[in-house]
């Protein structure tokens, strides 16, 4: 099977960063856009464009059956759907199935194991992969018993949830009632299912993930990631590989995440998340991902990699091109999201037209997006604008080129996180490495005096996810 | 009306007829392989032992690597790899079950179709190479030579594709014509008379645009019912390379044959080339004009190239006449060879120095002697007796008569126990400073993109200056600022 034209179902900076690979592999590119996107950068780099439907998501980047019939129209091989949107969606991976269209991704039935934090749980309890103490309950009886296993303090997730919705500490058995009963109220409200789980609440946890990548036999992995820069769950800046990480631990969360995905008989690209506990010096399974990171461009800095390209490659039914000792990693990456948000008004996104853009170039400097000057930031969508992702021979050398490379940096028109990166990159605890999830809420708070008081409270719950 | 499918040969044969072989790198090669395996070609002439040898010496990048590396980047098309059937890299006659193990190790990294070609048209060699490399997996595609002599008629090459046809070991037939003598006349008498003794076997047609032929028989062929064409892209086709993949489709759909490719990536492929060509400053190929003169010397787009350059460097470039006349005059001496690798090598070799010497024959290489002495199998016709006797007289020839080919086990104890059979191979039969320099290198680059490097020129010229502190690009809506 030869992938030959492409649609792809996604905007913004992952679409130019699809069209990018599809283009230096001789594959014809036919964008999905909706209403809002007909003019953005994609549109114009894409070989064709094909209008799915309105603004609204609901109605075009999440319609399935309006981008399967975009897919049809336009005789794609292969349908791309980037990260978001439908990208963890089985239903749409079974509907391309039946349109004998490829889903650049795992199969549907995949999706469905790991889209389930339950079923991803269980097997990586059968896979031998430590999981944060835990289970399900149906009521609050059940939790009661249950929680005096775990101990305190714990957290309770929704099932159905994700992103970090639908999660909620408690911290003393006598809220837990009440607590349960919310959380199953909202749960239920949010995603249709009100199905929750109780687990330990790891008061001192970083974000460690593993990048893997599998052709349905085999199963290799592509080094690590660290994450635990976050704001409510959202991740601000990543890294690669994780910093001041024992060895012992690195190589052990490397082998769980392949025996994941081995379980799995996993094909594409996987991310599997673990909470690495720092007191205790263990980690333990959260969930995996089961598409294309948006911070995927750290690992492709130090393993050379093109990640999309090997995607494809997996999703045409080949083998693995690598086997685990091709797979060398050099020197330090890392990543900052730049948003249109306005940090001063509590992250609020901030749509609007931008004016100007300046990005910074030079030895080891890569910049993933779809901004330019004119381009239209829509309130429909998330609000990345851009990704500065900066390589350097070891991390030292990473940070000072980061320093310099946000300090080069003009966005207007929009207002933009990128102070706080500049912020972030210049303190000297990020500087040292391996700080925890809530590292960030503790520094913004300090940082912006005050403003930065509702991020504690939230990130106390221990960033559980990502 | 027929279905033709095409080989390109931009990578291996195009770069050896116009660049010396020397003009791609492997991220040069690597970063165009995805959209080459989206053409739908029946093969990509790939690599050969001259190529993995200019690997190691020009660009110190390793060739096994560069094997394994295109596989990868093109599961979909057959990478092809051209042999004599008895050397490798180095010109000396190699040790049978040295190329036992250099076939086995070429398939284990991704080498699946192998053009075997023995300009001496040697039955019992040919064969016993195709047995060889059909074992160690790979599909045999046998070459018959096209030449123009009193020897080389119909009935001779039917005769030889008769006995090669018959072989278990051989898949397809191909017709190579090295300096592109084949005439639409003679192809329809030829091709038929190989077809009738092919037992159904493809027959393929690989034919140099050296005095503009080509793309005149190939259309004949098609007619004739070739089963495969093999063509080269954009400023890597013409001159004393193959016909252009572009306008050869172009014709054949134009005359109703079918030519299932895809279009849009064989015209991404030109680009990247002309791309590539411009930035790094190589020569396209030009459509050539008729050449009767070249039918008497014969001397391949390649072994022409070196001769140049090798001329050039002596500051001798004005003799290049004089050197094709003796070329012409060295061959008929020789028995007439065909002007096929390595006999042009040898061939061109002695008339060089033939005409930059005091007397002719007063230095004869050793390749020269080996010949004489039958180191390259039976000579189609004999040598002059005066030539003979002179290099027979030679006490080098004595010395050369004495020689006998390492065995495989004899140069496996030459290095370390345990090294690679990779880095051996080459240590067998390469200078060693050249694979240390080669592993010392490290990996191979593996992008490269010819649009930047004009400016990263540029920029690295001006960064050199010292009297500039800031370097600006400016146009509207752009400014790159270096500081």
């Amino acid at each position: 099977m030869i992938i030959r034209r492409l649609l792809i179902a996604n905007r913004g900076e992952i679409a130019a960063r699809i069209i990018r690979t599809c283009r230096r592999l001789g594959i014809e590119t036919v964008l999905a856009a909706s209403d809002a996107d007909l003019e953005s950068v994609p549109a114009r780099l894409a070989d064709r464009t094909i209008r799915i439907g309105p603004a609204p998501s609901a109605r075009s980047y999440l319609d399935i059956a309006a981008v399967v019939r975009a897919a049809k129209a336009a005789r794609v091989d292969a349908v791309h759907p980037g990260y978001g949107f439908l990208s963890e969606n089985a239903q749409f991976a079974r509907a391309c199935d039946e349109a004998g269209i490829v889903f650049i991704g795992p199969t549907a039935e995949q999706l469905e194991a790991v889209g389930d934090k339950l079923r991803a749980r269980e097997h990586a309890i059968a896979a031998g992969i430590p999981v944060v103490p835990g289970g399900a309950v149906a009521s609050v009886s059940e939790a009661q018993k249950l929680a005096e296993r775990i101990g305190w303090p714990l957290l309770i997730k929704a099932v159905g949830g994700g992103g970090g919705r639908g999660m909620r500490p408690v911290r003393e058995p006598a809220h837990l009632a009440e607590a349960i009963e919310l959380a199953m109220a909202e749960a239920n409200t949010a995603f249709g299912d009100s199905r929750v789980y109780l687990e330990r609440l790891v008061l001192s946890g970083r974000h460690v993930e593993v990048q893997i990548l599998g052709d349905g036999r085999d199963v290799i992995h592509l080094g690590d990631r660290d994450c635990s820069i976050q704001r409510r769950y959202q991740k601000l800046i990543e890294e690669a590989p994780a910093p001041e990480l024992p060895d012992g631990l690195r190589q052990a969360m490397h082998a769980a995440a392949v025996a994941f995905g081995r379980r799995l008989a996993y094909r594409g690209l996987g991310t599997v998340e673990f909470l690495v506990d720092r007191e205790r010096e263990e980690f333990y399974f959260l969930e995996m991902n089961a598409r294309i990171q948006v911070e995927h461009p750290v690992t492709e800095m130090v393993t050379g990699l093109d990640l999309v390209a090997e995607q494809i490659a997996v999703a045409q039914g080949q083998r693995l091109r690598l086997r685990q000792s091709d797979v060398v990693l050099s020197g330090h990456a890392i990543e900052c999201r730049i948003n249109a948000e306005d940090a001063a008004l509590d992250f609020r996104p901030s749509p609007g037209t931008v004016t100007r853009a300046v990005f910074p170039a030079g030895a080891g400097i890569r910049i993933d997006t779809h901004i330019e000057v004119g381009a239209k930031v829509p309130p429909f969508y998330d609000s990345l604008l851009a990704k500065l992702i900066v390589h350097g021979a070891d991390r030292t050398q990473c940070l000072e080129r980061l320093r310099r490379a946000l300090a080069n940096c003009r966005i207007e028109g929009v207002t933009t996180n990128l102070a706080m990166h500049a912020a972030v990159a210049g303190s000297e605890e990020f500087a040292r490495g391996g700080v925890d999830t809530q590292w960030f809420a503790r520094f913004w708070q300090h940082v912006a005096g005050g403003g930065g008081k509702a991020e504690a409270e939230a990130s106390r719950a221990g960033g559980n996810h990502g | 009306m027929a279905e033709i499918r095409l080989v390109d040969v931009s990578v291996r044969d195009g770069n050896q007829s116009l660049w010396g072989a020397t003009g791609l790198n492997t991220a040069q090669q690597l970063e165009i392989a995805p959209v080459l395996d989206r053409i739908g070609l029946q093969a990509l002439d790939f690599t050969s032992s001259t190529h993995m040898g200019i690997a190691v010496r020009t660009h110190r990048e390793n060739p096994w690597e560069l094997i394994r590396l295109m596989r990868a980047a093109m599961p979909n098309t057959p990478l092809q790899f051209i042999t004599t059937g008895f050397r490798f890299i180095s010109w000396e006659t190699a040790d049978r079950d040295l190329m036992q193990l250099v076939y086995c190790k070429l398939v284990e990294h991704g080498i699946s179709r192998f053009a075997l070609v023995d300009a001496m048209h040697d039955i019992p060699a040919v064969l016993d190479a195709a047995r060889m490399i059909h074992s160690a997996g790979g599909e045999v595609l046998v070459g018959l030579t096209y030449t123009v002599s009193e020897v080389h008629d119909d009935a001779f090459y039917a005769h030889f594709v008769s006995e090669v046809a018959k072989s278990p070991h051989v898949a397809r037939v191909y017709i190579k014509d090295p300096t592109g003598l084949l005439t639409p006349e003679r192809a329809r008498t030829l091709i038929p008379a190989l077809r009738q003794v092919l037992r159904g076997k493809p027959l393929e047609l690989h034919s140099h645009t050296t005095i503009g032929l080509a793309p005149l028989t190939y259309m004949t062929a098609a007619e004739l019912g070739i089963d495969v064409l093999h063509v080269a892209a954009g400023p890597l086709a013409n001159g004393t390379s193959l016909p252009s993949a572009t306008r050869i489709v172009a014709n054949l759909r134009e005359l109703g044959h079918r030519v299932d490719i895809d279009d849009r990536a064989l015209a991404q492929v030109v680009d990247y080339f002309t791309r590539l060509a411009r930035a790094e400053g190589l020569p396209a190929g030009t459509p050539q004009e008729y050449d009767a003169a070249f039918l008497h010397h014969q001397i391949p787009g390649g072994v022409m190239t070196t001769m140049k350059r090798q001329l050039r460097e002596l500051r001798l470039e004005s003799r290049l006449p004089a050197v094709i006349e003796e070329v012409q005059r060295v061959r008929a001496e020789l028995g007439y060879p065909i002007m096929v690798t390595p006999f042009p090598q040898i061939v061109c070799a002695q008339a060089l120095l033939n005409v930059i010497g005091t007397e002719r024959y007063g230095q004869v290489p050793d390749q020269v002697i080996r010949y004489v002495i039958g180191r390259f199998g039976r000579p189609t016709m004999p040598v002059d007796p005066n030539v003979r006797d002179r290099i027979l007289s030679l006490p080098r020839t004595k010395e050369l008569m004495e020689e006998r080919t390492p065995t495989l086990k004899e140069l496996r104890e030459r290095f370390a126990p345990g090294m690679p059979d990779e880095e051996f191979l080459l240590r067998a039969v390469m200078p060693g400073d050249q694979v240390d320099a080669m592993l010392a290198a490290g990996p191979a680059r593996r992008r490269y993109n010819p649009d930047s490097r004009p400016l990263l020129k540029l920029l690295g010229e001006i960064a050199r200056r010292a009297d500039t502190a800031r370097i600006v690009v400016e146009k509207p809506n752009f400014r790159l600022e270096l500081s």
